[in-house]
């Protein structure tokens, strides 16, 4: 079983305001509670993979300036900064 | 001029003079004025348009290279970037969201000379099976405009369902193309991974997603494929294709193939009744083909959907991050906000499906449960892939039908999550395992569509046109009533 | 017992491009945030490129310090928010799925004692915040992100330290070792940072984070071994926890709460594939590597004779090395090595002197082909080797303009002794009585001729005159 205050803490660290969405709260747990069905496979001989590349088929280290300015056509700067709000 | 035309026919008539690029364009966009109202495919238009096609007709006339796609009309899903245009992944959160570069694909496009109409809707950040999840209001299938197109590219499907452009690209996470096209009886590819570069689409869930061309018809999907797929230096995910042609040898036919019928995608409580008759009646037309056909089991499906949901949700918990209002976003005053309220404020303006997966990707991979939920999903896909390797030894290509059921009105389904879910239960499979998969138009019964689903090899793509193109020479289709 | 472990980053600025674009590696010339692409912005749709040289770099510095090397590395995502990362996550290196950083367990001798090298990871650098205002309440944040996507090479010590000197020695020799390889340059501002973790009498371990340079770290390890000592003695337990360096008030302060709820969600950065590093590319990594430190000290004192206190400094300095090398001939190593760390060293003792320094090997051989054929004193050829600093000028320019050339024609000599004699009548008495004073007499010579005299000879001369 899932816990209400744990979903409700968990929407704290990722950043994402519950208190408009409360309702959101029965439906993820609904879906997690979907998500046990995954206790009852067998996946002890798995193994975790990967694409894969070799060293050699890497980007090559050059310098190339992107072409545009980008910062402009960014938001919320000035004099080149951009503008974040106040840490605490 | 008929707008329910091919892009292989279009270029045709082109050639051969019998109108202008211009012309069709301009017909394209009285189209979409006059039914887009209601479909409401589109989210944003190219104002450029009729300019752009009057540069090919002029690169035509004055005898210059013209590129291969002569123009004909594209749509693009507006989670995919094109310079100077609004790219909202149908959310409030990137409402202003002005792109400064352009997707490797867009640019491919361009390079052959394509004319982009607009960028489609879809599910907020691609996240939803209906459409229904749009921030901007949903799109309606051009069958029946009360049922859905399918989700999350229902907007590229519905356009060209509708004859609002030739083509479209969309994007398929779990099904996002296949789905729709099934539901708006279009052709939708969804490639092997690493087949098309991703530089540009943004991103749900990088490791499995990939851009799908979304047609009228199997050939038109391959001449895309052309000009849009192979490696690109600025995704490292894409891998050498040698760039084969996929139109080349694509009537070849199916004479002694072996099909494999996924029994977990096909057992009869699973799908309603008028799917479960379609695919009876596939397996009859594969046979006529040449094909053998013969059940095959992948016992692990039945795990596909949480463990997809579950990889899904924690990627999407990362990669929408990103998304704090502070280098880009919509209007919305720093002053006075301290760092992380103004975060959380900000991020209020997704959507309600968008936040419950970013809570659940949150969950998830998190220090106390990824043992139980993310590591067991990511074994799950090993799993699968292993099962589906070992089945492509035996058979050259797997069906099943797109979806277990037909379309179905708007706010049918959304209010369980689990149902909604398992709408993709056919789909997510070719995602997790990185196999190619198409879905092309096969029946339309009481008014509604449904297509089925064809499975190849990874890399198999010229593989997968063929047995697609001969199943598409056995089915009749009505036009679209609207 | 008192254990200290330090993590340390290294940004590999001698790279062109940064770790994911191609981006400048070192962003210090650029204007704030006029060396940004869509990818090291994180830009929507944006997908990040592995740096080819970065990984190669990286397993360098791995194979240098002795650590194990993987035969694939894996890159994860780090996730958590704050203004200097772009995407809300870091790009690192962690060993979940078996050894997948760039290096694994590894050592580094100081003075004898082998310092265990846990891992080595490559990751990515942020931005930079600045804040602006000042007052708290209207403090806003700016944030620069030309430094965000710098490759880092993050080196992780077991806490095999057992005093604050044993690190700062420590240092010293992982910075030369970093720029002997050519890869990084630990002198720039901000290229190489430090954090802590200190225990004392085997108890809990405490964390250090936002240490800003080497010589606060040291502060830092001091600050915090005696607040541990004094909670010791009154018998309260000490913590485990992050504490964050306050440089202002030179105080670790707990940044417990923080810490606490952070879960940064690791998984695998998808968007990278695992990368082949096969057994022949890191054999040809090794083959190719500068000559490291030792292997250069023990040379020069074999080889050339060159004593060990010498070599030492010769061979720890990329710059002094360097210039030894091509300096010398078959006969004059000692000289040269001599003149190098006796004049030179005083003369460029900070990075920027290295830099605007117009020295070349060619000076320092004529000086010492100079003073060997006795054309210039040891002491006129360091005068002419400070100029040589400063405007770069041959030595036989030199020669001409600043009229060192050694004085040694006797009878010149004997002139300036006959009058110093006379301006130091006591010394002169000293001298006969207690014959070690001499060398009074001989200075006052050399300070006359402004050191062009020579000193063998004038010593003779001297010695000859006071016997008379």
């Amino acid at each position: 079983m899932v816990d209400e205050e744990e979903i409700i803490r968990v929407a704290k660290l990722m950043k994402v305001d519950l208190e408009d969405h409360v309702e959101h709260v029965g439906r993820v747990k609904k879906m997690l509670e979907y998500f046990d069905i995954l206790d009852q496979i067998d996946l002890s001989s798995e193994e975790i993979t990967s694409q894969e590349k070799s060293l050699l088929d890497l980007r090559k280290d050059e310098f190339i300036p992107h072409d545009k300015l980008l910062i402009e056509s960014l938001k919320n700067f000035r004099e080149h900064y951009v503008r974040a709000p106040k840490m605490n | 001029m008929n707008l329910n035309t091919s892009i292989l026919q279009y270029i045709e008539d082109v050639k051969s003079g019998s109108f202008t690029v211009e012309e069709f364009v301009t017909e394209t966009l009285q189209r979409i004025k006059d039914v887009d109202e209601k479909v409401h495919a589109y989210i944003s238009l190219n104002d450029s348009a009729i300019n752009d096609s009057k540069l090919i007709d002029k690169k035509i006339t004055s005898g210059e290279n013209v590129g291969k796609c002569y123009g004909f009309p594209i749509s693009i899903k507006d989670n995919i970037c094109i310079t100077g245009t609004k790219t909202t992944c149908a959310s409030k959160i990137l409402e202003n969201f002005v792109a400064p570069y352009t997707a490797t694909v867009v640019n491919r496009l361009n390079d052959e000379d394509v004319v982009i109409t607009g960028k489609t809707n879809l599910d907020e950040f691609a996240m939803g099976l209906t459409t229904e999840f749009s921030a901007y209001g949903p799109t309606k299938n051009p069958w029946n405009l009360n049922y859905v197109p399918g989700g999350s590219s229902g907007g590229s499907a519905a356009s060209v369902a509708a004859n609002e452009c030739l083509a479209s690209l969309g994007s398929d996470t779990g099904g996002s193309v296949r789905n729709p096209a099934s539901f708006c009886s279009v052709v939708g590819l969804k490639p092997t991974y690493g087949l098309i570069s991703r530089y540009g689409l943004i991103s749900y869930a990088n490791s499995i997603e990939q851009i799908g061309p979304m047609t009228k018809t199997v050939k038109d999907s391959a001449f895309l494929l052309n000009v849009i797929s192979g490696q690109d230096v600025n995704d490292d995910t894409t891998i050498n294709n040698n760039n084969p042609d996929y139109l080349q040898n694509i009537e070849n036919g199916i004479e002694g193939k072996k099909i494999g019928i996924i029994k977990e995608m096909t057992t009869s409580d699973g799908l309603s009744s008028e799917v479960s008759n379609a695919t009876k009646e596939v397996i009859h037309d594969f046979e006529s083909l040449g094909a053998s056909c013969d059940e095959v089991s992948l016992p692990t499906i039945p795990y596909t959907v949480a463990a997809y949901y579950t990889i899904t949700s924690t990627e999407a918990g990362s990669n929408l991050a990103r998304y704090d209002n502070i280098r880009y976003g919509y209007e919305m005053e720093s002053e006075g906000y301290e760092y992380n309220s103004y975060i959380s404020k900000s991020r209020t303006k997704f959507g309600p499906e968008v936040t419950r997966r970013i809570i659940l990707g949150g969950f998830v991979p998190s220090a106390g449960h990824a043992g139980k939920y993310f590591l067991k999903a990511l074994k799950v896909k090993s799993k699968l892939i292993s099962e589906i390797n070992s089945s492509f030894e035996k058979f050259d290509y797997l069906i099943a039908p797109t979806a277990p059921v037909q379309p179905f009105q708007f706010g049918e389904k959304i209010d369980d999550p689990v149902t909604l879910m398992l709408l993709d239960y056919n789909t997510v499979t070719a995602n997790l395992t990185g196999k190619p998969a198409i879905s092309i138009p096969y029946r339309v019964s009481n008014g509604l569509p449904i297509g089925m689903q064809i499975m190849a090899n990874t890399l198999e793509e010229k593989s997968l046109f063929q047995a697609a193109y001969a199943l598409e020479t056995k089915t009749k289709l009505p036009e679209v009533p609207l | 017992m008192t254990k200290i472990g330090l993590e340390i980053h290294c940004q590999l600025t001698k790279l062109e491009s940064k770790l994911f674009c191609s981006c400048k590696a070192n962003y210090r010339e650029f204007k704030p945030n006029h060396n940004i692409c869509p990818v090291c912005m994180g830009l929507p749709g944006s997908l990040p490129r592995l740096n080819q040289k970065a990984v190669e770099s990286a397993t360098s510095i791995a194979l240098a310090l002795n650590c194990t090397t993987p035969e694939k590395i894996a890159f994860f995502r780090k996730n958590y928010f704050y203004p200097d990362l772009p995407k809300n996550f870091q790009i690192t290196q962690l060993n979940v799925y078996g050894d997948m950083s760039v290096g694994g367990e590894g050592y580094v001798d100081v003075e004898g004692k082998k310092i265990k090298i846990t891992r080595i990871q490559l990751e990515e650098d942020p931005g930079r915040l600045i804040y602006e205002g000042t007052s708290e309440r209207t403090k806003t944040t700016l944030v620069d992100y030309n430094r965000a996507g710098t490759p880092l090479v993050e080196i992780v010590t077991d806490p095999d330290f057992e005093n604050p000197r044993q690190v700062r020695v420590f240092l010293n020799i992982l910075s030369d070792l970093l720029e002997n390889l050519g890869v990084a340059e630990p002198g720039l501002e901000g290229a190489m940072r430090a954090d802590g973790n200190v225990s004392i009498e085997d108890g809990n371990k405490v964390e250090i984070k936002n240490i800003g340079s080497f010589h606060d770290l040291e502060k830092a390890l001091h600050f915090e071994l005696t607040r541990q000592q004094s909670l010791s003695e009154r018998d309260i337990e000490i913590v485990m926890e992050t504490r964050h360096w306050d440089d202002r008030r030179k105080i670790t302060i707990s940044s417990r709460s923080k810490e606490e709820d952070q879960d940064y969600r690791y998984f695998l950065e998808n968007d990278i594939p695992w990368v082949k590093i096969n057994q022949e590319t890191r054999d040809n990594l090794k083959k190719n590597m500068p000559e490291s430190i030792g292997s250069k000290r023990e040379r020069y004192v074999e080889k050339y004779d060159i004593a060990p206190q010498v070599a030492d400094i010769l061979s720890s300095d990329k710059y002094y090395s360097e210039l030894f090398e091509s300096a010398h001939d078959e006969s004059n190593a000692k000289d040269v090595a001599n003149l190098i760390t006796t004049d030179l060293l005083s003369f460029i003792d900070t990075k920027e002197k290295k830099q605007t320094s117009k020295v070349t090997s060619q000076h320092l051989s004529d000086l010492v082909n100079a003073v060997n054929s006795k054309i210039l004193t040891r002491n006129s050829s360091k005068i002419a080797l400070q100029e040589i600093v400063k405007s770069g000028k041959s030595v036989n320019d030199l020669l001409e303009e600043m009229d060192i050339g050694q004085v040694s024609n006797s009878s010149e000599i004997e002139n300036i002794i006959s009058k110093i004699f006379e301006e130091e009548k006591q010394a002169v008495i000293d001298a006969k009585e207690r014959p070690e004073t001499v060398n009074f007499l001989v200075g006052k010579v050399m300070q006359k001729t402004k050191g062009k005299a020579d000193p063998v000879k004038t010593l003779e001369l001297i010695k000859s005159k006071l016997e008379q």
